[in-house]
């Protein structure tokens, strides 16, 4: 049945399809009690590792130097300083918040890490790196990073 | 970003609906997105064993040589095999929960090429392998060059 | 020149339907923690770590670099990879390869799923079938295995107390092992009269959605001899494609298995598969896919299965002991269930598989992973070398 068709075109054919998601993540035991103390006592907590002495915020149940599982936890002041950050220009979807705006990595005061959150209540050309900040919480908190809407810089 | 929440729940989870549109380019496969468009299904024929495939492929998956031949695989084919869907799956085209009347079959063609399809019969047990099937198609303006653009395989008298 | 490899030591979670106690990472870490505590290691003896789940369906890509630095394993060498349902069978191979060089002392190889996560994964595109062809149509495994089932019932004369059968006999040997997720004393009347989901198939026919993680640690030789004494040696292995859509298939029943299977049997000196191999862990999706991939692995003629069911011959101590864990219809954390299905096979090799333990000496056990249109990958394990 070999046949010679010409008469069907080669010419390209693109096509849009829409792909719908509505993924669901859990925070896990150790993640649920960080976003409650910041929920409900407004306190960011880090946890210890008890083999080298490493505080993480926010916490992990395993060490990622030692593999140790870790389960002391340690109320910190929430006050940090920048260690680096930037200011987001450009429109995408989804973004958190309308540009311009900025975030950055706030070293945790007496822990090892860091956390990314946003820079409120500054001047977006006055943001220099080591500025000490402080955590601002909304009013109404569910449980959530973004509980803490901003850290503007410490008085 | 959405809590699940109603009482205070035992953990705590969140959930992130996205909307992505992608756009895919068809094409070696544009020739068989047209023969659609036309009420024609076409297939490349692989030069070493002589079986044609739907999807049509620029090289075929089993001998690695190129498939430049297109062959017409007629407007009939014979059911291999069958399912009906009992519980609501998503439509992939809206994104929206439904439920499905229709059996989705395989259909072997004339031609060799086996491809799936809706089959108009919706009682499977009135389906039987090798039974003689037809292509109907939807309304010419209503094609896009996609699979579903046969709206239903009829099953028709030997 | 290839090194011979040996499994050391495996670990897999309590396998559930949600694990909200745990983040993934945090249960990617419970299923290492046991591994190294059976192969009496730490972290630190680990030099190369193969990682991998079915990404989609938990909805991130590269989750390598978030679970890494929460295994304390940043530094290490290692690869992240997914193949939909063989993830875990691929993972457990470049394992396999990467031990066989010889360059590394320990191999972690890792895989997992957690499927509390999902939601309206197949919704698009029918689940890792070719997007512009058959995502017009709501298709999914459980579609794929009601086609497969409607062919099989048609050649094979066997009927829906057949498939039945099948289940209970799955059931009843997850019933005896811990790590199982559904263990539910079924009955015959309880199957048969269960949600039909896509004509053939019923709800207790399809696998469940699972959250859990498995792992194991694969070293050479000479490494393998020190860590342990009941070291479980890796034979051979294979991973092998099919053609594309299911349609593709010659036989709409079956899947690479005989192939794969045969090629493996072949370079092994294989020829009598029920009695050269006495232990089998499969990769049976669905109850009725089971009945053909006994077939396929040459434990029986074609379109015959069903009849050891009706005549009582398959379980944990009886002549065919096929799937003695309760199979993937019990537990199925897709990525990761190629990877239980291996720690299944080595533990009944070591004679440590508890309550569902074949008895007798088992010299040869073969582990296989199943996955998107019919891909296999076949894992074959001995006692002694």
């Amino acid at each position: 049945m070999t046949q010679n068709l010409p008469e069907i075109p080669d010419t390209l054919v693109n096509v849009d399809v829409i792909g719908y998601s509505n993924f669901l993540v859990n925070t896990g035991a150790t993640g649920t009690k960080f976003l409650k103390e910041i929920r409900d006592n407004k306190k960011i907590m880090g946890i210890k590792c008890p083999s080298c002495g490493k505080v993480y915020v926010p916490p992990k149940l395993h060490c990622p130097t030692c593999f140790a599982r870790m389960s002391e936890w340690v109320k910190l002041s929430g006050k940090g300083s920048l260690t680096s950050y930037t200011v987001v220009r450009y429109e995408e979807p989804y973004l958190p918040k309308q540009p311009p705006f900025a975030y950055g990595i706030i070293q945790m005061d007496s822990a090892d890490t860091g956390i990314a959150h946003f820079l409120g209540e500054v001047d977006l050309d006055k943001i220099k790196i080591g500025m000490h900040l402080e955590p601002v919480f909304k009013e109404e908190r569910e449980g959530s990073i973004l509980d803490i809407d901003y850290f503007k810089p410490s008085s | 970003m959405t809590t699940e929440q109603k009482q205070d729940p035992e953990f705590i989870q969140f959930r992130y609906p996205r909307e992505v549109t992608y756009h895919h380019a068809l094409g070696y496969q544009s020739k068989f997105a047209n023969g659609l468009k036309q009420g024609r299904i076409l297939a490349t024929k692989c030069p070493v064993d002589g079986r044609c495939t739907i999807p049509p492929r620029i090289v075929c998956p089993m001998h690695h040589v190129r498939q430049t031949e297109w062959v017409d695989q007629g407007q009939r084919g014979r059911l291999i095999s069958a399912f009906k869907i009992n519980f609501p799956m998503f439509n992939s085209r809206t994104g929206e929960l439904q439920t499905w009347e229709n059996p989705i079959i395989a259909v072997e063609l004339e031609g060799g090429a086996r491809m799936d399809g809706w089959c108009m019969e919706t009682d499977p047990s009135k389906l039987k392998t090798g039974m003689l099937l037809e292509a109907v198609w939807r309304p010419e303006e209503e094609r896009q060059g996609r699979a579903d653009d046969i709206m239903y395989w009829k099953p028709i008298e030997e | 020149m290839a090194e011979r490899i040996a499994i050391v030591g495996v670990g897999q979670t309590h396998h559930k339907s949600k694990r909200l106690d745990v983040t993934t990472a945090e249960m990617c870490a419970e299923a290492v923690e046991r591994c190294l505590e059976d192969a009496q290691m730490t972290m630190k003896d680990i030099d190369n770590i193969v990682m991998g789940s079915f990404e989609v369906a938990d909805g991130y890509y590269s989750p390598d670099k978030w679970i890494i630095p929460e295994l304390g394993a940043v530094g290490k060498s290692g690869l992240e990879m997914q193949n939909v349902g063989t993830t875990g069978g691929v993972v457990a191979a470049t394992g396999f390869n990467i031990a066989a060089t010889g360059l590394f002392d320990a191999v972690l190889c890792l895989a997992w799923q957690k499927m509390d996560e999902a939601a309206g994964a197949f919704g698009r595109g029918g689940g890792g079938t070719n997007e512009y062809w058959t995502g017009q149509f709501p298709m999914s495994p459980i579609t794929n295995f009601a086609r497969r089932a409607y062919a099989y019932m048609d050649r094979s004369g066997c009927t829906e107390e057949h498939f039945a059968m099948v289940r209970v006999k799955q059931d009843q040997c997850a019933m005896k092992n811990e790590y199982a997720q559904l263990r539910l004393g079924l009955t015959l009347e309880k199957v048969m009269n269960d949600a039909l989901l896509a004509w053939p198939i019923r709800r207790l026919h399809m696998c469940p959605t699972t959250a859990g993680a498995a792992a194991c640690i694969v070293c050479p030789e000479g490494k393998a001899k020190k860590v342990t004494n009941k070291p479980v040696w890796v034979e051979d292995w294979y991973t092998c494609h099919q053609g594309g859509s299911l349609t593709m298939a010659e036989d709409p029943t079956s899947s690479t298995l005989a192939y794969a299977s045969n090629l493996v049997y072949k370079r092994n000196g294989i020829t009598n598969p029920p009695k050269d191999i006495q232990a089998w862990e499969v990769y049976e999706p669905a109850s009725p896919a089971e009945l053909r991939w006994i077939e396929e692995v040459g434990i029986c003629e074609d379109y015959t299965a069903w009849k050891l069911f009706e005549q009582n011959k398959v379980g944990i101590d009886k002549e065919i002991p096929f799937n003695p864990s309760g199979g993937v219809t019990a537990t199925n954390p897709i990525g990761a269930t190629p990877v239980v299905r291996l720690v299944e096979a080595a533990l009944q090799v070591r004679g440590d598989a508890g309550e569902h333990q074949i008895p007798g000496t088992i010299n040869r056990a073969m582990a296989t992973g199943y996955g998107g249109q019919g891909e296999n990958v076949i894992m074959l394990l001995r006692k002694t070398l």
